[in-house]
């Protein structure tokens, strides 16, 4: 095509060609006036182009002049000249030594903000590089701004590194454009401090952090003395400068405690981070001593400060650059880092977790706070410390054999099992986990990404999981007529089946889940989805778990023969927990959640009580088949098809079939059954409570309307996701 | 855009005069594909390649390359890289094009 051979031509030799052609002025005929004219020749809605170029290229193209496509615009409409750092010391602009105690604590206050404001995911030409000193800490001779600038340099570099390995950012999502742009902005000479060893930057930190305390230390008041308010003012100061570098060195100590690879250092950061959670009441109680910027209201709300320029970096962003980052107020800068620091802090703890299955939970709990990016992706780099161990300690494989036993108890992991000694047996059993080993590492990485991407990679991995699922059905076959062999009274059936198909299942519930959470559903869409999860998911996950747990017991049995047959001491016969029960009963009120409101929907359709579209270019089976399409890759549970839903949810079946009144009152009893289950559970968590908050309401509403309650109101119902993010309160207008 | 291609309907007007209409048109098709610069309200230069244009002198240039007002000290002369641009006709304020691409384009420049 024509207009790409441009480009590419255009890409290779650009800045040179062009340029030329610009100051060479008499090449260039002015036909504005004959090409205006000629333009009102043509019709209304006409477009006169190129045989190549048509209204689907037109539609790519950037407006100029529009606020939100042109980058380029905002920098024009400001009356000031943008200087660059060189530039604006040559002018005086800018102070480079003698900087008042005001002033560091103003630029050391912005640039906080800033840093916030890039985490938070725009670019870090807009944020961060706006600070003029940033961009050459050799030429500060003020040495607290300089090991300052060198240590912000330093916290983005690793951040960025982590970010850039954990790879649970997406391009179109919140991370993309800083990690995209602080690339570009890296080619065009940003140095991220790369010529000073990160010991030489936190050493540069601790001695301004001596100096100051020096400082502060010989301004403090003594007493029996009048105190001088000037002197007052000065020991503040110093103090919050303190406060603020040593912050910054604690930072940035914990971000380069989690790139050592000992397991160690987790804890070691935690620690570090807590110290540096210490100090945010102090720099907030102390942010009004910084110098505030020269405000310039009239320009919008870009304020400047000095050492600052929003556009310095205007020049380098992309031409579709979506919007010029509005920095975050000084006033929330320590909520959001006490918040990160926070969230570090759980990171931290999932060392503390030696259980894939409770890894896999922790990640899960973690995600569902929405963390931000930098904090998921330590998350994902402690896990798994260079893409091979565990922590950096244990390897993918032992973890796995680990959750095996504590699920399945398998007869091949059990020390007291023939097989375990086994040549052959062992072959089969360790090829199978190390092909496990890669989608659980996926899996877990999944957890990483935001909520939106997890949905749509849950989809994808299923496809793995089903290739799993048919290895270890055959590994369990081959492991069984082996076992028959060897002691003929063992079985070893559907153990590592088991275990795939458990994940299998909850993978597909997250999946079909996240989908309220993340709002994808239309109402009429409720009742089957709620259907496939209580009648389908569900079901299979309970009957799995306790396949498990029977097979956990089986295990102890032989276990509890082999011990009584070697010691006359009559081994005590507690009643043990079992370790599946409690998930076993979350399951099970699931479940019973679902289906209430899976009977309320069809109830409340029955009712006409549920708006439901014209069906023009779609059906409700397109709709169907679209949501549940990725378990098309999944062998078990065999995906149910529209047909077959349609034919074991008709009511007809039943005899007399139900009216909505009986619907209404058989999901009260889900709604009933579900809370006395939570209600039993030992130690509820706050997930506990979040469902019991949603059933008890919903009883009573379905209660109302069985009994007729509003059962001629044609308004529809309101469903309130705010108390839990799956479940709905059911609210009648 | 969307102002654009939502006038892209089929039009209502009846054509005046077919000729001076079609002569318009030969002149702005033989631009096509030109190198062509554009000055805007703001005072910036757009240099890129005509691909396309409507009544309003809406105009689409391909690969085009931004530069600043020469009052701006700040990377001057620096070409910023823009790709497909559409500048809107009551921004454009005036548009020039190479000398020896009037060859090609017949009735511009020439005659006046």
């Amino acid at each position: 095509m024509v207009m790409k051979s441009a480009v590419e031509d255009d890409d290779a030799g650009w800045g040179l060609g062009i340029p030329e052609k610009m100051k060479n002025n008499a090449n260039w005929v002015d036909i504005t006036h004959e090409f205006k004219g000629a333009c009102k020749e043509l019709n209304l809605g006409e477009l006169l182009h190129d045989k190549l170029f048509g209204l689907f290229e037109a539609m790519s193209a950037i407006e100029m002049m529009d606020p939100k496509m042109d980058a380029g615009m905002i920098g024009n409409q400001v009356n000031r000249k943008v200087l660059n750092f060189e530039q604006a010391i040559k002018e005086g602009a800018i102070k480079v030594k003698d900087l008042s105690l005001p002033e560091l604590i103003g630029i050391i206050d912005t640039c906080f903000c800033c840093l916030i404001t890039w985490l938070e995911g725009h670019s870090l030409a807009q944020t961060v590089f706006t600070c003029l000193y940033i961009h050459n800490p050799d030429l500060i001779e003020e040495p607290a701004l300089k090991a300052f600038a060198l240590g912000i340099l330093k916290v983005c570099d690793i951040a960025r590194e982590k970010v850039n390995k954990a790879a649970v950012f997406e391009e179109a999502s919140d991370f993309p454009k800083c990690v995209r742009e602080d690339f570009q902005a890296m080619t065009y000479g940003f140095k991220m401090a790369n010529n000073v060893t990160d010991l030489r930057v936190t050493g540069m930190l601790k001695d301004v952090e001596d100096e100051l305390q020096r400082k502060v230390k010989s301004t403090r008041s003594r007493q029996g003395e009048q105190r001088n308010p000037d002197v007052e003012l000065e020991h503040q100061q110093c103090l919050a400068l303190f406060n603020r570098i040593k912050f910054t060195r604690l930072l940035l100590t914990a971000l380069i405690a989690f790139t050592k690879k000992e397991t160690s250092s987790v804890s070691e950061a935690q620690k570090l981070v807590a110290q540096a959670a210490d100090l945010l009441s102090a720099i907030h109680s102390s942010i009004q001593h910084g110098i505030q910027s020269q405000n310039d209201t009239t320009k919008g709300d870009h304020p400047i400060m000095m050492g600052f320029e929003p556009l310095v970096n205007q020049r380098l962003l992309p031409p579709t650059f979506p919007r010029y980052a509005k920095i975050i107020k000084r006033e929330d800068m320590v909520a959001y880092f006490s918040k990160l620091i926070e969230r570090i802090k759980t990171v931290c703890d999932v060392i503390n977790t030696t259980n894939l299955h409770g890894i896999l939970d922790f990640f899960c709990e973690f995600s569902e706070q929405s963390p931000c990016v930098l904090s998921r992706s330590l998350l994902q780099t402690t896990f798994l410390i260079d893409n091979k161990k565990v922590f950096g300690t244990h390897l993918m494989q032992d973890m796995i054999k680990d959750a095996l036993r504590y699920f399945v108890s398998p007869p091949v992991l059990s020390y007291k099992c023939c097989l375990f000694n086994n040549h052959q047996a062992k072959d089969y059993i360790d090829s199978f986990v190390t092909h496990c080993s890669r989608p659980f590492c996926s899996l877990i990485q999944i957890h990483g990404h935001n909520r939106a991407r997890q949905r749509d990679k849950l989809g994808h991995i299923l496809e793995e999981f089903a290739t799993l699922q048919d290895e270890a059905e055959k590994v369990d076959a081959a492991l069984h007529s082996l076992l028959m062999k060897l002691e003929p009274q063992r079985q070893h059936l559907a153990c590592l089946g088991t275990w795939i198909l458990y994940h299998n299942l909850r993978i597909m519930i997250q999946y079909l889940l996240s989908g309220f959470e993340l709002e994808l559903y239309s109402m009429h869409e409720y009742y089957y989805i709620y259907w496939y999860l209580s009648e389908f998911l569900y079901a299979w996950l309970m009957s799995t778990l306790s396949r498990a747990d029977s097979s956990q017991m089986a295990e102890e049995r032989i276990l509890e023969e082999q011990l009584k047959g070697r010691s006359s001491k009559k081994i005590k016969k507690k009643k043990k927990v079992r370790p599946l029960s409690k998930e076993i009963n979350m399951s099970q009120a699931y479940q019973n959640m679902c289906a209430g409101m899976y009977k309320t929907m069809v109830a409340l359709d029955m009712d006409g009580k549920v708006h439901k579209p014209q069906f023009e270019l779609d059906s409700e089976q397109v709709r169907y088949e679209h949501r549940f399409a990725p378990f098309n890759s999944v062998v078990t549970p065999p995906p149910v098809h529209y047909i077959q839903f349609k034919e074991m949810s008709d009511l007809k079946k039943y005899n007399p079939p139900p009216g909505s009144a009986d619907l209404y009152l058989a999901a009260s009893k889900h709604f009933q059954q579900a809370k006395l289950i939570l209600e039993n559970v030992p130690s509820p968590d706050p997930e506990v409570n979040r469902i019991l908050k949603v059933a008890k309401p919903n009883i009573v509403v379905m209660k109302l309307l069985a009994g007729g309650h509003k059962k001629e109101t044609k308004v529809l119902p309101e469903f309130d996701f705010s108390t839990h993010k799956y479940f709905p309160v059911v609210k009648i207008m | 855009m969307a102002t654009m291609i939502e006038e892209n309907g089929p039009s209502s007007h009846e054509q005046p005069e077919v000729s001076s209409s079609s002569q318009a048109r030969q002149k702005l098709e033989g631009l096509l594909n030109k190198n062509m610069r554009i000055r805007m309200t703001d005072g910036r230069t757009l240099v890129g390649l005509f691909l396309c244009t409507d009544r309003d002198c809406n105009v689409i240039l391909g690969s085009a390359q931004e530069f600043l007002k020469s009052t701006d000290t700040f990377s001057q002369g620096e070409p910023r890289v823009l790709g497909l641009a559409m500048i809107p006709g009551h921004h454009v304020v005036s548009i020039e094009v190479e000398a020896d691409s009037l060859d090609d384009a017949q009735g511009f420049g020439g005659n006046h």
